[in-house]
């Protein structure tokens, strides 16, 4: 096999990893980088997308229709989560935000397990995305480079609500100075709640665009939230650039890891993590506490 | 506190092995144990509010390190318990060096992530560790001098009781030292403490290595315990699970965790005998617990025993340099 190939094929698997990772983290970096929280339940919400998605798509037959099934029902727990849980706790110490949502994480990967029991789910992507392109003549599955190009849409589409529209001044606004933005008119709990739904939203839809690949089992979200920390570190707590360039580094890291040095691969992304902290202990693009 | 709620709980702790059938004197060992677990948690947590979510690392790695001097290198039970400690101890010595670099939710993510490589070592290492299988069958060592007193269970449950009990009064030596002091100034107002010369970033050093001593002495006695060790005692839920049981019984107290660790167990016990989703009836009680009770069973019930509005679990007093 040509040596070229190869590497440009293990470069796109990379870049369509670093598109899933991109969906998880972002939603992460967003509800931190505002809210200041760190949502230990955003892998359980990404869970939930996959199987909301893989049901809705078995159910309509459709898989243009799982997805936004999926976004809007993480984004509707997200928003009921803020109101009953977080509301109580404005003005308590970051911690206690993180502990609550491990409860929510605890609490929704049973709910999950009950509601669609031990059995993985399956969704199969439409017909066109079924199969695969030659990429320099090397087989690559078309489905990986859509999901590339739903990474680069969600990056921007976020970066352009966020620097584009109304929406988006006022989220900076209250991540810049919450009692200031509150002072001038902005209900800042609304936003709050908003920003919330729209990470776990986006986080539910990485869930079912996951499901073709992986299928979507109990364990999925545990295993992919602790990547998506990983990511959100090196970037920069916070940071939308950091986000996008973790996310890159990371999936690459794991996939060319997993092909030239299977034994390690799990070893060196948290190594990884750490060398980066070492040199720049707020992230790559984020900014020291 | 006075000397008379100490005898009680002596006398009950000796009187256990009497009055409690095989089963049950494993559970209470079981519960010490975790107790201890979740009280080396509460010295990082309640005193520096140093929030670590990967407790299971050094808990792993003493469990490991204590199965492995016995079962590969033959070491007789107390020496590879004190052999666990010292291993973990120095283990956490760089570990604790980087991750107080950081504060708040950093430094929970950092100790996740090397918790996390922990456990990524312990799953792929197969030759050492076993990989996924984990080690069955550790044997409890016993030594030359008649050190076989502890092997049997009832001797294995008086030896935990043993060093637990050292464990809790050294945790409770520390809080009352200076250097406790100094790190509860430093909770309090870091600046402040700053000012007055302290090193934070030491003294939470100090805090995260002896935690872990003890999180590692507590791996240990688990691993003589149920005499399995498996790469899951390093997952990211064991962290987790110690973190409730310490928010449940209360931060701060030291006494707290022995209380949450109990109901923790207690919980998943009753709860599983009745449904399979103990899980989601522990999650919500957690949800509740950090929201309407953030001081936890042990400060509600203190608060409720000296009927005063809200005392502090630390008075804060001027710390003396």
């Amino acid at each position: 096999m040509d040596q070229t190939a190869l590497f440009v094929v293990q470069g796109l698997n990379a870049l369509a990893l670093s598109a899933l990772l991109l969906f998880i983290a972002l939603g992460l970096t967003l509800v931190f980088g505002i809210m200041r929280i760190v949502n230990f339940a955003h892998g359980a919400v990404y869970m939930l997308g996959a199987y909301v998605g893989a049901t809705a798509g078995q159910a309509t037959g459709s898989f243009w229709l799982a997805i936004p099934a999926a976004a809007v029902a993480a984004a509707l727990l997200g928003w009921l989560f803020e109101r009953l849980a977080f509301r109580p706790l404005y003005g308590r110490e970051g911690t206690a935000f993180l502990l609550v949502t491990f409860g929510l994480a605890l609490c929704l990967t049973e709910a999950i397990r009950l509601t669609w029991g031990a059995d993985a789910r399956r969704l199969e992507p439409p017909e066109f995305l079924g199969g695969v392109v030659f990429v320099l003549d090397e087989p690559f599955p078309s489905y990986r480079l859509f999901l590339i190009a739903a990474g680069i849409v969600a990056a921007g589409g976020l970066w352009l609500v966020l620097h584009r529209t109304r929406l988006g001044l006022l989220i900076r606004a209250v991540s810049q100075n919450p009692a200031m933005a509150g002072a001038l008119g902005v209900d800042v709990r609304l936003l709050r709640g908003a920003v919330f739904a729209i990470g776990c939203g986006l986080a539910g839809a990485g869930g079912v665009l996951a499901v073709p690949l992986i299928t979507a089992y109990v364990g999925m979200g545990a295993s992919v939230v602790i990547d998506a920390f990983v990511v959100v570190m090196i970037g920069g707590m916070g940071s939308f650039v950091g986000t996008v360039a973790g996310s890159a580094l990371v999936a690459a890291t794991q996939t060319f890891g997993n092909f030239y040095l299977p034994e390690m691969a799990l070893g060196i992304t948290y190594a990884l993590m750490i060398v980066v902290l070492l040199l720049r202990p707020g992230g790559l693009f984020g900014e020291e506490e | 506190m006075s000397r008379l709620p100490w005898l009680a709980g002596i006398a009950a702790l000796a009187a256990a092995p009497i009055a409690l059938a095989g089963f049950h004197l494993g559970l209470l060992t079981e519960v010490l144990i975790l107790g201890l677990f979740a009280m080396s948690l509460d010295l990082q947590l309640g005193y520096a509010r140093m929030v670590s979510f990967g407790h299971a690392g050094p808990y792993g790695v003493g469990a490991f390190a204590a199965a492995l001097l016995m079962a590969k290198a033959g070491w007789p039970l107390p020496c590879a318990l004190a052999g666990a400690v010292a291993i973990t101890a120095v283990v956490a010595v760089p570990v604790g060096w980087l991750c107080c670099r950081a504060g708040g939710v950093a430094f929970a993510m950092l100790t996740l992530a090397f918790a996390q490589l922990a456990y990524a070592v312990a799953y792929k290492w197969q030759s050492l560790t076993g990989g996924s299988d984990g080690l069955a069958g550790v044997p409890r060592v016993a030594g030359p001098f008649g050190l076989e007193l502890f092997t049997g269970r009832v001797g294995y449950y008086a030896l935990t009781v043993a060093l637990v009990g050292s464990a809790l009064l050294a945790a409770r030596a520390f809080v009352a030292s200076p250097m406790g002091r100094a790190l509860v100034a430093v909770r309090e107002n870091e600046a402040r403490a700053e000012a007055l010369g302290f090193d934070p970033r030491r003294l939470r050093l100090a805090a995260f290595v002896l935690s872990n001593a003890l999180a590692g002495l507590a791996g240990a006695l688990y691993a003589g315990h149920v005499l399995f060790v498996s790469p899951e005692l390093l997952l990211w839920t064991v962290s987790g699970h110690v973190l409730v049981m310490v928010i449940l019984g209360g931060t701060g107290t030291l006494f707290g965790p022995f209380l949450g660790a109990a109901a923790f167990l207690m919980l998943e016990h009753e709860v599983s005998a009745l449904t399979e989703s103990w899980a989601l009836i522990l999650g919500f009680i957690f949800i509740v617990t950090v929201i309407v009770m953030p001081e936890g069973m042990w400060g509600l019930g203190a608060r409720l025993l000296r009927g005063a509005r809200r005392p502090p679990a630390v008075e804060p007093r001027h710390a003396a340099p």
